[in-house]
This record gives structure tokens, sequence and C-alpha cells, in this order.
């Protein structure tokens, strides 16, 4: 792991581990729901104050913590067009499993620049461990990365091969 | 058929469907007076914080990072202009840049032993975030990120992409000042420190 990654991603980890503090706390506009609040913004009192967590520009985490749910969103390091179309792709592939993450957000949140959002409700830190979650979150940071460096590597070794093939008749 | 008599220009669109009718109630849980959840603050002005960074830059000068540090996090600016809160950042940030890394834990564990210390690593844990929030360009602020800013893509034998712009260098330097500040103070105070830093509705 690279020197500059390990204290963003401890600090990204402790950051979580602090917001994951959530109870259950029913609705106080509509009776007998119980929503997260951080994405329903009904009750100013109960939404805390927002930390974001930046490595350089290109890659920063924003954490919105709230009383009963807390939304993690990740801008994922994109240095030029091709990983911009990649990242762009694999959170698309992502977004449309999200059931099968259970944490994982359809959409990313609206402020500009975040590729994925996580929303972790009490419902979850109820019956999921809360360091396996955290753990989940930072392992993702990681993960993906490696992954969107690689799919770069690949595309370009086929876009070589490909362009070779099309080019050796006029040879 | 619709249940508005009377079509006007405003009732065409699908506009009021939107409204909010919840926040019109006075009662209503939209409504809630944070000011109420923090102590009332005194306004920081511009000159006060100019004149606070010379203080702090004095101390500094003189090799006393460690009163620099504390004066800047005893008087922090929690209410006034935005240029005021700003300015204030700078200078907290210009001091903790200016402290070697050897020195870091072993003056957090001073201001902290010391009375009134815990309040005084809040504070930096506020600031930390909240230079992190600004230096990133992240928070609200929408400055979107689109592809014209990005270097193109080199082709041919180059796997190795360039660094886009020149000035993402410096705003990584800074970055991982802050990085490692988080860490040493998380080590020293805690992860209530971040907590309360959440919790706190005297905002920096």
């Amino acid at each position: 792991m690279s020197q500059s990654l390990r204290p963003y991603l401890q600090a990204v980890r402790s950051s979580l581990t602090a917001a994951l503090c959530l109870s259950n706390f029913a609705s106080q506009t509509a009776e007998r729901h119980n929503v997260p609040e951080v994405e329903a913004r009904t009750s100013p009192e109960v939404l805390l104050t927002p930390l974001t967590i930046a490595r350089n520009e290109n890659e920063r985490v924003l954490i919105e913590p709230s009383i009963n749910s807390i939304r993690i969103s990740i801008k994922i390091k994109q240095a030029d067009e091709i990983e911009h179309i990649l990242v762009h792709k694999f959170t698309r592939f992502l977004t449309q499993r999200a059931e099968s993450f259970f944490i994982l957000r359809r959409k990313p949140i609206k402020v500009v620049g975040y590729d994925i959002s996580f929303l972790i409700t009490n419902f979850h830190t109820e019956e999921m461990l809360k360091h396996k979650l955290v753990d989940f979150i930072i392992q993702f940071m990681e993960e993906v990365d490696k992954e969107i460096s690689e799919m770069k590597l690949f595309l370009n070794a086929r876009a070589r091969f490909v362009a070779e093939s099309f080019l050796t008749p006029f040879d | 058929m619709s249940i508005i008599q009377q079509h006007t220009q405003a009732t065409l669109s699908d506009a009021w469907r939107t409204i909010n009718i919840d926040a019109l109630q006075e009662d209503s849980s939209v409504n809630f007076d944070t000011s109420t959840l923090h102590p009332a603050l005194p306004e920081t002005s511009e000159a006060e914080v100019r004149q606070l960074t010379n203080q702090v830059r004095q101390l500094l000068r003189g090799g006393d990072a460690e009163g620099a540090l504390r004066g800047c996090l005893e008087s922090p600016v929690y209410r006034g202009r935005d240029e005021a809160k700003e300015a204030h950042l700078q200078t907290v940030i210009e001091v903790l840049q200016s402290i070697k890394a050897s020195d870091m834990t072993p003056m957090l564990q001073r201001i902290y032993a010391s009375p009134g210390g815990t309040e005084c690593l809040d504070v930096l844990m506020k600031y930390l975030y909240k230079g992190m929030a600004v230096t990133s360009g992240g928070a609200g602020k929408s400055n979107p990120q689109t592809p014209t800013r990005m270097t193109p893509q080199q082709t041919g034998f180059s796997q190795m992409s360039g660094r886009p712009g020149g000035s993402s260098e410096s705003t990584g330097g800074a970055m991982s000042v802050l990085l490692s500040w988080h860490e040493k103070v998380v080590d020293v105070a805690g992860l209530g420190c971040i907590g309360r830093c959440m919790t706190d509705w005297r905002k920096v």
C-alpha cells in the first residue's frame, strides 16, 4: 500500500467507526413511518455535520451522519478520460445490482463529483457487525482503484491488439 | 377532470406538485430552530482574525509552534462572515504545515493534558475536516469535475498517465499533512473527538 493511501484509509476508518452510532428513530412528520433521516431531511436537528476526507482533489469521501442513518459517498480516482469512462461503467454495473449489496445506494448523491454512495441505516447495523461494515467500505475503496487500473491496462492491451490486426491488411 | 378549476400558467406546469406543504406549517419538524442547539456565539470580524493571524505568525517565527497552535485553536471563528472563517482556516493550516511530523504526537499529548485541552483538540479536528473539504473543492460547492479538466488519454506506448493539472501536487501535499494530523489526533484524543466534531452545532 502506498505511503499516502494508508493515512487516508485510516482516517476514513476512524471517521466511519465514530459515525456508525445509529439508533432507531421514527419519522417526526409521518406517523408510523421510519425513514433514513439523512435522505428525508425533514428534521434538521437530527442531521449531523458532514465530514469530508480527501487524499487529493481527485479522491475524497463524504460522510453524512444522522441519527438513524449515514450516507457515505466516494469519489474514485480518475486521472484521465479512460478512467472516467471505466469508473462510470463500473459504478453503473454495481448500482444496478444494488439489492445484493444491501448498503449500496442506487444513485450517487446529487453533490457533483461523487461516483458511488452507500446508505447505512440502523437496521443494517442491527443485523450486521459494525466493524465488518467499516471493513467492507475500506476494502471496497482499496479494491476499486486496483480494479480500475487493471481494467485500463486490459483495455489498452486489447486496443493495441485490435488496431494491429485491423491495420495488418494495409501493411 | 382536473381538481384545479382555473388554469393559469403556474397551475398548468407540474411545479406546484413538488411544493413541500409540510414546511408551510409552523410546528412542522422541518422548521426546527437549530440555533437553539448551541449557546449564543460571539461574532468574529475579519479584522480580529487578521490580528490573531499576525500574533500566531509572530509566535511561529519565534519558534513557539505549540503556542501558535494553541493560540489559533482557542479562538475559533464560529460565527462570522465566510471570509473570516476562511482566513482563520488558512492560519490553522499554515501552523499545522510548519510543525514537524516528529513533534506532532508529543505536542498533542501536552495540549490534551493541559486544562481545556480536549476542547482544543475538538476544534483542531473540526478544522482538519473543514480543511480537507475546502481544499479538495468538495462539500456542497458545485465545481463540476468535468473531463475537460483532465489530460487527454495518452495513446501508444506509455501506460503512465499524466497528472491532471499542476495544482494537484500542492493540494495533495497539504492533504497528506492534514491526514497525518488527523491520525495523530485520533491516537491522542480517541474516536470521541470525531463524534463531538459531528454533533457539535458550533461549526467552524
